[in-house]
C-alpha cells in the first residue's frame, strides 16, 4: 500500500503535464489501457469521481481494481445493443435515473478476460453463467456483450429461450421440413432487433447460397445479409426460415479466413432449449423442443462446429417451465440431454453481492436519491435491509422499491 | 369508569368489556414493540416510566397483533391504510399494492427531479412517505355532519370530528374513489399513486368530496344548535 502510493507522489512530481494529456486520453478512448495507467494512477488521488463510481466506461479496460464500481453505459449504445436484452426492471431504472450505470463484477470480467485471449482459429468456447436466483446472470450476459460490441464482434443475443418455447400465439407448421413447427411472430420480433444491432455488418456479409422462398421469391447467392433480413421481416410466413438461414450463413462464414468478423452468440436462459414446452399441437399433444424450427436451428448454432467467437449463456429458473423453484446447478437446470450437448463448458458462478459490492449498491442509490425512507439512511435501517435479502441483488431491488 | 374497576379486576375475572373486536380484560397492557424503549439504561429514566416499567412487570400484557413490527420501516398509519384497503381478508395483497403504489409515486418524482433544471431540484418532493401524510392530511376534513332528527325530520347537523373518524374518513374516501372512479384497464396502484400525488398539490376527486362537505356544513350552520337537541 505504502509503496503504491510512493509511485502516486513520483508520478505527480514527474509530470504535471501527464496529467493533463492523460484527461484528453481517457476522453478520447483510443487504442488499449496502456496510456489509461497514467489515467488510473491519477484517478486513485484523493479526488476520485465517488467511491462506487468509475470513469472508465471502455469494458475492455475493467480490471479488478474496479470492482464493484459502477460505470455508465452510453445511451447510443443502449438503443442500438439492446433492444430486447436487458431484464425489466433495469429498464424501468434505466427511464428513471436517466442514465445507464452496470456495476463491473468478479464473474463477468472473468469472462471478458477470457474473451480477451480466444483463438479464433479453434472451435467457440461455450460460458455459462449459473446462479441462484436473482444474483445478476443476465447483468452478468450484458456486459460481457456491451465488451464483445465496443471490441466490433457481432453480436447475436437471444434475449430469452423461454419465449421460444411457451405462449405461442400462432404455430405454424414449416414450409421447408414438415415433421417441424414455425413461430412466425417471435421470429420476426428477433430478426428486427438483430437488425437494429448489427447494422454495419448487414450490408459487407454475402450470403454463400441460394435460398427459395415461394415459387416466386427467392434470395440469389452472392447478396447481402440485409436482404435477407428484410426478407424475414417483410414476409412474416418464411421469417423463422430466414432465421434458420441467417445462422446457418453466419456459422459457416464466421470462422473463415476472409470474413473478418467475430460472432458472439448470447443466449439468455438456455436451460429452456433441451426442457419441456407448454406448446400443443392441434391434438393436444406437446410439441418437442426439436420440433420448433427457432430451437432447432439456434442448437445447430451452440455446438462446437464453428470457429472464430464464443458463446455466452445463462442459466434461469426464473422462466423456465416444469423446474422446481430451488434448481439453480447447471446439471438440475439443462438435464441430462441439454448438458451432454452443452458438454464441455465453462461454468461461472454469479454469487450475491459481497459487503463491499453491496455498500457501493446502497451509496449508488442514495446518490440517485432512490433511498428515501429517513430511516433507510440510518445504520440500523442499512442492517435491516441486509438481514431481508441476504445481500441478493434482485431482492434488494424489490426491497428498496418501496423505501 | 374503567380506571376505578380496574382496580378490583384481576386477569382471571371472567368480565368481557366488548370495544370493537377486543376481547381483553382492560386489566392487560399494551405491547410496546419500539426498540427505543427498550434501549435506554436505568439511570436516564424518569420517575413516571420506572414506574410504568414496574407496572409491565406485574401486569399481563396483550398478544402483538402480526402487523405491529419492531422494524424501523413500521408505520401505523400506513398499517391502517393497508388494513382498510384489504378486502376478504388477503392483506398480503393490500401490502404489495400499497408498495407499488410507493414504489411508483416515487419512481414518477425521481424521474421528474433528475429531469428537472438546477434551480428547481430542491422543490420536488420525492419521500413517498412524506407525499402520502401530507396528501392525508391535504384530504382530512375539519367538521362533518350528522343526520339528527328533530320534530320528524331529519337534518344534516355540522359536528366536530375526532381525530380518528377525520383520518378513517379522508382514508375511506381515497380508497372509493380510486375502487370506483376508473378506467377498467388501470391497475389500482396506479390509480392509487395518480389520487395522492394529486391531494399533496390540493387537486383531485378526493379533495373535491372534502371541500364538498365543507360547505354543505357551511351551508347549515343554522341548525348547529341541533346538537344539543
Amino acid at each position: 500500500m505504502s509503496s503504491f502510493l510512493f509511485q502516486i507522489m513520483a508520478l505527480q512530481r514527474l509530470s504535471f503535464r501527464l496529467r493533463q494529456t492523460a484527461t484528453h486520453v481517457r476522453s478520447l478512448h483510443t487504442s488499449g489501457c496502456g496510456q489509461q495507467q497514467a489515467a488510473e494512477a491519477v484517478e486513485s488521488e484523493p479526488e476520485p469521481l465517488s467511491v462506487f463510481r468509475t470513469r472508465e466506461n471502455d469494458p475492455a479496460c475493467h480490471s479488478e481494481q474496479h470492482m464493484g464500481q459502477y460505470y455508465t453505459l452510453p445511451s447510443t449504445d443502449i438503443r442500438t445493443l439492446f433492444p430486447h436484452g436487458l431484464p425489466g426492471r433495469y429498464q424501468q431504472q434505466l427511464k428513471t435515473f436517466n442514465e445507464a450505470c452496470m456495476m463491473v463484477r468478479k464473474p463477468s470480467l472473468e469472462v471478458i478476460s477470457y474473451l480477451k485471449k480466444t483463438d479464433f482459429s479453434k472451435p467457440s468456447l461455450r460460458y455459462l453463467f449459473y446462479g441462484l436466483n436473482g444474483t445478476g446472470k443476465t447483468m452478468s450476459l450484458c456486459h460481457s456483450v456491451h465488451y464483445c460490441y465496443t471490441q466490433g464482434w457481432l453480436v447475436l443475443h437471444v434475449p430469452d429461450a423461454h419465449i421460444w418455447m411457451k405462449n405461442c400465439k400462432e404455430l405454424m407448421p414449416s414450409s421447408y421440413n414438415d415433421t417441424r413447427f414455425d413461430q412466425p411472430l417471435q421470429a420476426s420480433d428477433w430478426l428486427r432487433n438483430f437488425r437494429i444491432t448489427n447494422e454495419p455488418f448487414l450490408s459487407k456479409i454475402k450470403t454463400k447460397q441460394r435460398y427459395v422462398w415461394t415459387k416466386r421469391e427467392s434470395t440469389e447467392e452472392g447478396s447481402l445479409l440485409g436482404q435477407l433480413v428484410d426478407q424475414g421481416i417483410s414476409r412474416v410466413k418464411s421469417s423463422s426460415d430466414v432465421v434458420g438461414a441467417v445462422l446457418k450463413e453466419l456459422r459457416l462464414q464466421s470462422g473463415q479466413p476472409e470474413s473478418d468478423f467475430r460472432m458472439a452468440v448470447a443466449v439468455d436462459g438456455v436451460n429452456g432449449l433441451w426442457g419441456r414446452s407448454t406448446i400443443k399441437k392441434k391434438d393436444k399433444s406437446p410439441v418437442e423442443s426439436d420440433e420448433l424450427t427457432l430451437v432447432y436451428n439456434l442448437k445447430k448454432l451452440l455446438t462446437k462446429d464453428w470457429t472464430g467467437g464464443a458463446i455466452i449463456t445463462t442459466l434461469s429458473q426464473t422462466g423456465s417451465l416444469y423446474t422446481s423453484r430451488f434448481d439453480y446447478l447447471p446439471q438440475e437446470l439443462l438435464g441430462e440431454r441439454g448438458f451432454d450437448s452443452m458438454d464441455p463448458f465453462l461454468p461461472v458462478s454469479v454469487p450475491n453481492y459481497s459487503e463491499k459490492e453491496f455498500e457501493s449498491c446502497y451509496l449508488y442509490w442514495m446518490d440517485r436519491q432512490w433511498l428515501q425512507h429517513p430511516q433507510s439512511r440510518t445504520e440500523e435501517g442499512k442492517k435491516e435491509i441486509i438481514f431481508l435479502c441476504n445481500r441478493n441483488p434482485s431482492m434488494m431491488d424489490r426491497i428498496c422499491a418501496s423505501l | 369508569m374503567a380506571a376505578s374497576i380496574s382496580g378490583l379486576l384481576k386477569p382471571w375475572t371472567p368480565r368481557v368489556f366488548l370495544v370493537r373486536w377486543s376481547r381483553y380484560n382492560p386489566y392487560y397492557l399494551e405491547p410496546e414493540v419500539r426498540k427505543e424503549a427498550y434501549i435506554k439504561p436505568e439511570a436516564e429514566l424518569s420517575a413516571e416510566e420506572k414506574e410504568q416499567r414496574e407496572l409491565k412487570s406485574l401486569r399481563p400484557i396483550k398478544a402483538a397483533t402480526n402487523d405491529v413490527t419492531s422494524s424501523v420501516f413500521n408505520d401505523p398509519v400506513i398499517s391502517k391504510f393497508v388494513g382498510m384497503m384489504m378486502l376478504d381478508g388477503n392483506k398480503i395483497l393490500a401490502n404489495e399494492i400499497i408498495a407499488k403504489t410507493l414504489e411508483n409515486i416515487k419512481r414518477k418524482q425521481v424521474d421528474k427531479y433528475h429531469k428537472a433544471p438546477e434551480g428547481t431540484k430542491e422543490e420536488i418532493e420525492c419521500n413517498p412517505y412524506a407525499i402520502f401524510h401530507q396528501a392525508l392530511e391535504n384530504c382530512k376534513p375539519v367538521v362533518g355532519l350528522a343526520s339528527i332528527q328533530k320534530g320528524g325530520k331529519f337534518y344534516q347537523v355540522p359536528i366536530p370530528l375526532s381525530d380518528d373518524r377525520r383520518r378513517h374518513l379522508a382514508m375511506k374516501w381515497i380508497i372509493t374513489e380510486c375502487r370506483e372512479s376508473k378506467h377498467r384497464r388501470t391497475l389500482m396502484y396506479e390509480k392509487l399513486s395518480q389520487e395522492l400525488l394529486a391531494a399533496f398539490v390540493r387537486e383531485g376527486n378526493v379533495i373535491k368530496k372534502k371541500l364538498a362537505m365543507h360547505k354543505m356544513a357551511e351551508a347549515n350552520r343554522a341548525y348547529a344548535h341541533y346538537r344539543w337537541a
